[in-house]
C-alpha cells in the first residue's frame, strides 16, 4: 500500500465509525424515546397498546390501593381525566394523594399503565417539571 | 460587618481578574516583561480574595446569621456543624462560589509553579483565566450574589434540603469541580498558544499535569457523586443517565481523549490542531454542564424563559468563551506546521483510534443529552430520553475501545507490530477468556453477555499487567533483575496501568452488577425472611428512633451467611426531617467481599407488614473501587519526574543552547 | 464600621501592591520562550536514552526519534532568530501607562461597585450572640428561637419539648407543635393528655378537620384514659364532619351530663350538641364563643359548620339552614366551600325554583356567586 492509500484507509475506517454511530443514535432516537402524555392527552389521542410512554400528572385522591402484596394500584389525574396506574415495588417517599408523580412504562391494551419507574417530586419546591408546566397550562396547579 | 469584607473581598477580586485578563495580554503584545509579570501576583492575590469570601460566607454559614439571606434560605440553626459547613456549597450561588474559587485557585498554582513556562505563554494563559474569573465573578456578583442582606433578619433558617444533607455531598461537588474547572487551564493554554501563534511539543508536555490533575479530581468526583445517589436516593442505581451526570461525563470523555492526545503530541509532534482543539471543547464541555445545571434550563425551559437572566448570563459567558476560542482556533490553525507521519499499526495510531471512539461516544452522549431540549423548544413536544436510548448507542460504542486498550501501551511509537504485541499479550487474553467460560458455565443466571463483559473486563486487568510485566523484562531476565527493572520504571508507566486497570474493575463492576444483580420486592412480616444471594435476612420489627433534626422508623434485619451463621444486622429508615416535614428513604447497606446486599423499606401494609426491597449486588463496589484506580493512575503519573522538570536554572539553558548550535 | 473601612481600605492597598509588585523588583532579563522549549527537548532526549538502556525502545528506533527530537530544537533557534528580528521597541511611555492605569483601576473598580452593591453599614448577626442579648426585651418569636436552639444542644429534653408545643400551637404553628408533640410522646412516654393535645394539633394544621391521624391519636388518648374531655370531644367532632350527626350529638350530650360543672369542656359539648340540633352556629353561640381562647373559639365554630355541612348534605330541603351555612362559610372567609355550598342548594332546590332565587340573591348580598369567580 501506498502512503496515500494507507491514509485513505484510516480515513475510510474513521468515516465507516463515525456514520455506524450517528445511524446507531439516528435509530436510537426513534425507538428508545417515550413521549410524555397527560391523562387528558391520552383521552384525546390514544397511544398504541404495547407502546412505552412516560405519564404525569397529580396521584387522584382516593385512588391509591394497597394490599396485593407490593403491588400498588393508583389513578393519575390531571383533573380531566384519569388513568390507572398499576406498580409493582417501593413507591418514592413523596408520593401522596394530590401530589405531583411521573410514571413511566408499558401501556396495556386495557388502558391501564403498568409502570415500571415512579417518580414522585424530589423534594418540597420540585415539581416534576413536565407535569409543573402542563399543570399549569391547564390551571389546575399553581406555585406557590 | 464581617459579612460585608467577605462581600467587599469578592468585588475587590473581580478588580483584579480584570486586571489580570488585560494586563499581561498588553505585556506579551508589546515585549514588556514587567507587564507580563502582572498576572502572577494578581492570580495570588486573587485566589488570596476569593478564599475570604468563601470563608466568609462558611463562618455565616457556621454562625447562622440569617442576616444573609444565602444562609436564611438554605441553613437551620439546629443542622448538626458538618452540614452547616456543607451547605455553604450546597446551593447555587454558594456552590457558584466554589467554582471561582477553584478557577483562582488553578491559576493561582499556574502562577506559582508555572515558572518552566516561557514568559509570553504563561502571561497569556494567565490573562485567558483572569478572563474566564471576571466572567465568572461578574455572574455571580450581578446575578446570583451570595452576599445579599436580609433585613430584618429573621431567627430561624429554611433548612437545607435533608436529601442534601450527607457527607458524600460534602466532598461531591469541591472534587467535581476540581476536575470540571481544571479543565480551564487545559483551555487558556490552548487559547493562549492560539494567540501566540506557536504551538510545539513542549506545549504538550507543560499542559500535561494540568490536564492529568483536572482528570483525576473528575474521575474521583464522578464516582462520588454516583455512590452518593447509590446509596442515599435508596433506588440501587448507580448511574441514570441523568443530564446533571451527563454534563460531568462529557468532560471526562472528552478530557480523556485530551490526555492520549496530548501525549501524541508530545512525543511526536503530531495531532497539533487535534488537541488544542480538544483542549478547547474539554472546557467548553464543562462550560455547557455549568450551564445545563446552573441556568435552571433542566428543571424547566419554560421556567428558563420565565426567568431568564441567571440562564441569559451563563449563556453568553458559554457563546463567548466557546465562540471566541474557536474563532481564533479558525483563524490560527491553518498556519500550525504539521507534525511527524506514522503507521496506522502504531502506538500513535492506538491514541487516534482511542479519540475517534472517545469523541464519538462524547458527541452520542452530548444529542442524547440536548435532543429533549431542543425538540422541546422547537416543537413543545416533551420527551425523555432515558437509559434505553444510551444502552443502544453508548455501550456498544464503547465496547470496541475497551478491547483494544490493552494493545495501545504495547505498540511502539510510529511503526508497531500489532502481532508481536497480541503475542505478548496472549496470556492475558487466554486468562481473561478462561475466566469468562468458567464464569459462564459455573455461575448460575451467568449469561453469554455477563461472560463476555467479564472476560472483557479481566482482559483490561490483565492487559495493565502484562504491560508492567514486558516493560520490566518478566521472562526475559531474572526475577532480581526483572524487579530492580520494575522498580526502576517511570511513573507515568505505573500511572497508565492504574488507570487502565482500573478501567478494567469499573467494567467488571458495572457488568456483574447489571447481569447477576438479584432483586427481591415482597412484604415481611416480622420474623419472616428473604434469600437474597448466598445470604438470608430475617426482619426482626420496627423501631422508632430520634435523631438531632429528624425523627425515624428503623427496620431492623438480621444477617445469616450461607452457613447459618449469624452476621450482623442491617438497619434499613424511613426518615422525616422535622423542619421541612420531609420524608427520606435510607437504605441498609452492609458489604460482604466486594458485593453488597442493599436493603430499602417502603410503607407498611394494612395487615401489619412492611413492603421491604432487598438487592443482592454482586461486586458492586468494584465500580467505584476501579474509579478511585484510575485516579490513583491519574496522581502517580501526575507524580512523574518528567512533568516537574523546572525552569532551567538560565546558566543551564544558556549553556544547552549553546551547546545544541 | 470604623473597622470594616479600615480592613477595607488595607485589602485594597494589598491587592494594589499585587499588581505594582513586577515594577517594584529590581529589573531583570526574562529568559527567552526558546530556553524553557529546549529545557523540554533536552529532557526528552536524556529519556530516550534510559529508555534505551533498559531496552524499553530498539537501537534504530531511537536513532530516529534522537534525529526527531534534534530537528525540532533546530526548528527553535530558526523561529527564535526570525523573532529576534521583529522584537518590537519597548514603548516605555506606554507601558508605564497601563501600568498605572491598572493600579488605579483596581481601588476605582472595587469601591465603586461595591458602592453599588454592598451595605456597609449592616453588621454580621450571628445567632448565638443575638440569642445572649437581653431576654426580658426578646420579642415571643426570639424566645423561641432560643427555646428551639437550647433543645437543639439537648433533643432529649423532654420537658422541653412539652412547654414547647402549646406555645407553638398557640402561635398557629401547629405542624411544629405536633412534631413537638410527638417528639414529647417519644421521650417522656404516652399520655392520655399529650396525644390528646398532639391530636388537637393535627387538626389545627388541617384547619379544623379531623384527619384520620389526629382521630388515630384521639384513641390512643382514650385507649390511655376513656375520660380525657379534650379526646372524646374531638371525637364527636370526627363523627360530626363524616355526616353520622346523631352519633355526634348522644357523644357531645353525654358529655356534657357527665363533665362536672367547672369543666370548660362541659360547656363546649352542650354548645355543639345544641348546634347540631339547631342545625348551625347560632348568634349566641357565636357571641359565647368571644369569651374563649382563639383557637378553641376557631374550634368551635368549625366543628358547628362541619356539622350542619354535614346536615345539610344528609337533608338539603332547610332554606334557612344553607343561609346560615353560607354566612358562616363567608365568617370564616372559606369562599371556595361558601361557593360550593352554594351549588349544591341551587342544586337541592332547583336554580329556576323560588327558593332557589332567594338563595342567590342573598348569596349575591354576602358576595358569593354561582359563577365560581
Amino acid at each position: 500500500m501506498t502512503r496515500k492509500q494507507k491514509r485513505l484507509a484510516v480515513i475510510g475506517t474513521g468515516m465507516g465509525f463515525l456514520a455506524l454511530a450517528a445511524a446507531l443514535t439516528f435509530y436510537a432516537l426513534g425507538q428508545q424515546t417515550s413521549y410524555f402524555y397527560m391523562p387528558a392527552d391520552l383521552a384525546a389521542k390514544p397511544a398504541a397498546a404495547g407502546e412505552r410512554i412516560r405519564l404525569g400528572g397529580l396521584v387522584e385522591q382516593g385512588s391509591v390501593v394497597r394490599g396485593e402484596g407490593t403491588r400498588v394500584r393508583f389513578a393519575v389525574t390531571d383533573h380531566e381525566s384519569s388513568v390507572m396506574v398499576v406498580y409493582d415495588g417501593i413507591l418514592p417517599d413523596l408520593f401522596r394523594e394530590e401530589q405531583g408523580v411521573v410514571t413511566e412504562g408499558v401501556l396495556g391494551a386495557d388502558g391501564v399503565l403498568v409502570a415500571d419507574t415512579v417518580l414522585a417530586k424530589h423534594d418540597e419546591t420540585y415539581m416534576p417539571r413536565e407535569v409543573a408546566e402542563s399543570l399549569k397550562e391547564r390551571g389546575v396547579w399553581q406555585e406557590q | 460587618m464581617s459579612v460585608e469584607l467577605g462581600h467587599f473581598a469578592l468585588v475587590l477580586a473581580l478588580a483584579l481578574a480584570l486586571v489580570q485578563s488585560s494586563v499581561p495580554l498588553a505585556g506579551a503584545r508589546l515585549g514588556s516583561p514587567s507587564l507580563m509579570r502582572v498576572g502572577e501576583p494578581t492570580a495570588i492575590a486573587g485566589l488570596g480574595l476569593v478564599a475570604i469570601a468563601f470563608a466568609v460566607l462558611t463562618l455565616a454559614y457556621v454562625r447562622s446569621d440569617f442576616s444573609v439571606l444565602n444562609v436564611w434560605e438554605n441553613s437551620h440553626s439546629a443542622k448538626p456543624l458538618l452540614f452547616k459547613i456543607t451547605g455553604t456549597w450546597g446551593n447555587h450561588e454558594g456552590s457558584m462560589l466554589l467554582w471561582v474559587l477553584i478557577l483562582s485557585l488553578f491559576g493561582a498554582l499556574v502562577a506559582a509553579f508555572g515558572r518552566n513556562l516561557p514568559p509570553t505563554l504563561r502571561a497569556n494563559v494567565l490573562a485567558v483565566q483572569g478572563l474566564i474569573a471576571t466572567a465568572f465573578l461578574a455572574f455571580i456578583l450581578f446575578t446570583s450574589n451570595p452576599f445579599t442582606r436580609l433585613v430584618p433578619a429573621p431567627m430561624q433558617g429554611r433548612d437545607l434540603n435533608p436529601i442534601l444533607q450527607d457527607i458524600g455531598l460534602a466532598i461531591h461537588p469541591p472534587l467535581l469541580y476540581l476536575g470540571y474547572v481544571g479543565f480551564s487551564i487545559a483551555f487558556s493554554f490552548a487559547v493562549a498558544a492560539l494567540i501566540d501563534g506557536r504551538i510545539d511539543a513542549a506545549w504538550a508536555r507543560w499542559v500535561r499535569p494540568w490536564t492529568l490533575a483536572a482528570w483525576a479530581f473528575l474521575t474521583g468526583g464522578i464516582a462520588m457523586g454516583s455512590y452518593w445517589a447509590y446509596y442515599e436516593l435508596g433506588w440501587g442505581g448507580f448511574w441514570f443517565w441523568d443530564p446533571v451526570e451527563n454534563a460531568s461525563f462529557m468532560p471526562w470523555l472528552a478530557g480523556t481523549a485530551l490526555l492520549h492526545s496530548a501525549i501524541v503530541m508530545e512525543k511526536r509532534s503530531a495531532l497539533k490542531i487535534w488537541t488544542v482543539l480538544l483542549a478547547i471543547l474539554t472546557f467548553s464541555l464543562s462550560l455547557l454542564g455549568t450551564f445545563l445545571v446552573r441556568s435552571g434550563v433542566l428543571t424547566s425551559v419554560h421556567a428558563f424563559a420565565t426567568d431568564p437572566t441567571r440562564g441569559v448570563f451563563i449563556l453568553a459567558i458559554l457563546v463567548f468563551f466557546i465562540g471566541g476560542a474557536l474563532a481564533l482556533f479558525a483563524l490560527r490553525a491553518a498556519a500550525l506546521a504539521p507534525g511527524g507521519l506514522f503507521h496506522p499499526i502504531s502506538r500513535e495510531g492506538a491514541l487516534v483510534l482511542n479519540n475517534l471512539l472517545l469523541t464519538t461516544v462524547t458527541a452520542t452522549v452530548l444529542v442524547g443529552t440536548l435532543y429533549p431540549l431542543v425538540v422541546e423548544a422547537v416543537t413543545g413536544e416533551k420527551i425523555s430520553v432515558g437509559a434505553p436510548f444510551f444502552n443502544l448507542t453508548f455501550v456498544p460504542l464503547f465496547l470496541p475501545l475497551l478491547a483494544v486498550v490493552p494493545f495501545g501501551p504495547m505498540l511502539a511509537w510510529k511503526r508497531g507490530d500489532l502481532a508481536g504485541a497480541f503475542q505478548r499479550l496472549h496470556l492475558a487474553f487466554a486468562a481473561a477468556t478462561v475466566v469468562a467460560f468458567l464464569s459462564f458455565f459455573l455461575v448460575d443466571r451467568a449469561s453469554a453477555l455477563a461472560a463476555l463483559g467479564i472476560g472483557l473486563g479481566l482482559w483490561l486487568v490483565f492487559g495493565a499487567l502484562t504491560d508492567l510485566a514486558v516493560k520490566s523484562g518478566v521472562g526475559k531476565a531474572g526475577p532480581a533483575v526483572a524487579l530492580r527493572r520494575l522498580k526502576g520504571l517511570p511513573l507515568s508507566v505505573f500511572g497508565t496501568a492504574l488507570a487502565h486497570a482500573g478501567l478494567g474493575l469499573a467494567v467488571l463492576g458495572v457488568v456483574c452488577v447489571t447481569t447477576l444483580e438479584e432483586e427481591h420486592i415482597l412484604t415481611m412480616q416480622p420474623g419472616q425472611t428473604v434469600e437474597a444471594g448466598d445470604h438470608r435476612l430475617r426482619f426482626e420489627g420496627l423501631r422508632p428512633f430520634t435523631g438531632p433534626n429528624y425523627t425515624e422508623e428503623q427496620a431492623h434485619f438480621a444477617l445469616f451467611g450461607a452457613d447459618s451463621l449469624r452476621r450482623g444486622s442491617i438497619v434499613s429508615s424511613k426518615r422525616l426531617y422535622t423542619a421541612r416535614g420531609m420524608p427520606t428513604t435510607e437504605a441498609g447497606i452492609r458489604t460482604i467481599g466486594l458485593s453488597q446486599l442493599y436493603v430499602s423499606i417502603g410503607d407498611e401494609t394494612a395487615d401489619g407488614g412492611l413492603v421491604v426491597r432487598v438487592w443482592w449486588k454482586p461486586q458492586v463496589t468494584l465500580i467505584w473501587i476501579g474509579a478511585l484506580v484510575m485516579m490513583l493512575g491519574g496522581m502517580v503519573s501526575l507524580c512523574d519526574r518528567r512533568l516537574r522538570i523546572g525552569a532551567p536554572a538560565r546558566r543551564r539553558a544558556e549553556a544547552a543552547a549553546g551547546e545544541a548550535a | 464600621m470604623l473597622l470594616f473601612w479600615v480592613l477595607a481600605a488595607l485589602m485594597t492597598f494589598a491587592a494594589a501592591l499585587a499588581v505594582m509588585l513586577p515594577f517594584l523588583r529590581r529589573r531583570e532579563e526574562a529568559t527567552a520562550g526558546s530556553a524553557h522549549d529546549l529545557a523540554v527537548y533536552r529532557d526528552q532526549l536524556a529519556e530516550l536514552e534510559q529508555e534505551l538502556a533498559r531496552g524499553l525502545i530498539s537501537r534504530p528506533d531511537a536513532q530516529q526519534a534522537r534525529a526527531e527530537i534534534g530537528r525540532r530544537i533546530l526548528r527553535l533557534q530558526e523561529e527564535e532568530k526570525a523573532a529576534g528580528q521583529s522584537v518590537q521597541a519597548r514603548r516605555a511611555g506606554t507601558v508605564r501607562a497601563i501600568a498605572a492605569a491598572a493600579v488605579l483601576a483596581v481601588p476605582a473598580v472595587s469601591w465603586g461597585l461595591y458602592a453599588f452593591l454592598g451595605s456597609p453599614g449592616l453588621p454580621a448577626l450571628p445567632l448565638a450572640a443575638r440569642l445572649n442579648a437581653d431576654p426580658a426585651q426578646a420579642p415571643l418569636e426570639e424566645l423561641i428561637a432560643r427555646a428551639e436552639a437550647h433543645l437543639a444542644d439537648n433533643p432529649q429534653d423532654a420537658r422541653g419539648w412539652e412547654v414547647l408545643a402549646p406555645v407553638y400551637a398557640r402561635l398557629g404553628r401547629f405542624g411544629d407543635a405536633a412534631a413537638a408533640y410527638r417528639r414529647t410522646i417519644a421521650l417522656a412516654g404516652p399520655s392520655a393528655a399529650r396525644h390528646a393535645a398532639l391530636g388537637e394539633a393535627l387538626v389545627g394544621e388541617a384547619s379544623g378537620i379531623v384527619t384520620a391521624d389526629a382521630e388515630a391519636a384521639f384513641a390512643e388518648a382514650l385507649g390511655l384514659d376513656a375520660d380525657n374531655p379534650r379526646a372524646r370531644f374531638f371525637i364527636a367532632m370526627a363523627r360530626a364532619q363524616e355526616g353520622k350527626t346523631e352519633e355526634a350529638r348522644a357523644l357531645w350530650q353525654q358529655m356534657a351530663a357527665e363533665l362536672p360543672p367547672d369543666s370548660p369542656w362541659r360547656e363546649m359539648a352542650g354548645q355543639a350538641a345544641a348546634s347540631l340540633s339547631a342545625a348551625g352556629p347560632s348568634e349566641a353561640d357565636i357571641a359565647a364563643a368571644q369569651d374563649m381562647s382563639p383557637e378553641a373559639r376557631r374550634e368551635m365554630i368549625e366543628g358547628m359548620v362541619a356539622g350542619l355541612d354535614a346536615r345539610l348534605r344528609e337533608e338539603p330541603g332547610d332554606a334557612e339552614a344553607w343561609r346560615r351555612l353560607l354566612r358562616s362559610y363567608v365568617v370564616l372567609d372559606r369562599r371556595e366551600e361558601a361557593r360550593a355550598a352554594l351549588q349544591r342548594a341551587l342544586a337541592a332546590f332547583g336554580a329556576d325554583s323560588r327558593e332557589g332565587q332567594a338563595l342567590a340573591e342573598f348569596a349575591r348580598e354576602l358576595g358569593i356567586d354561582d359563577e365560581g369567580r
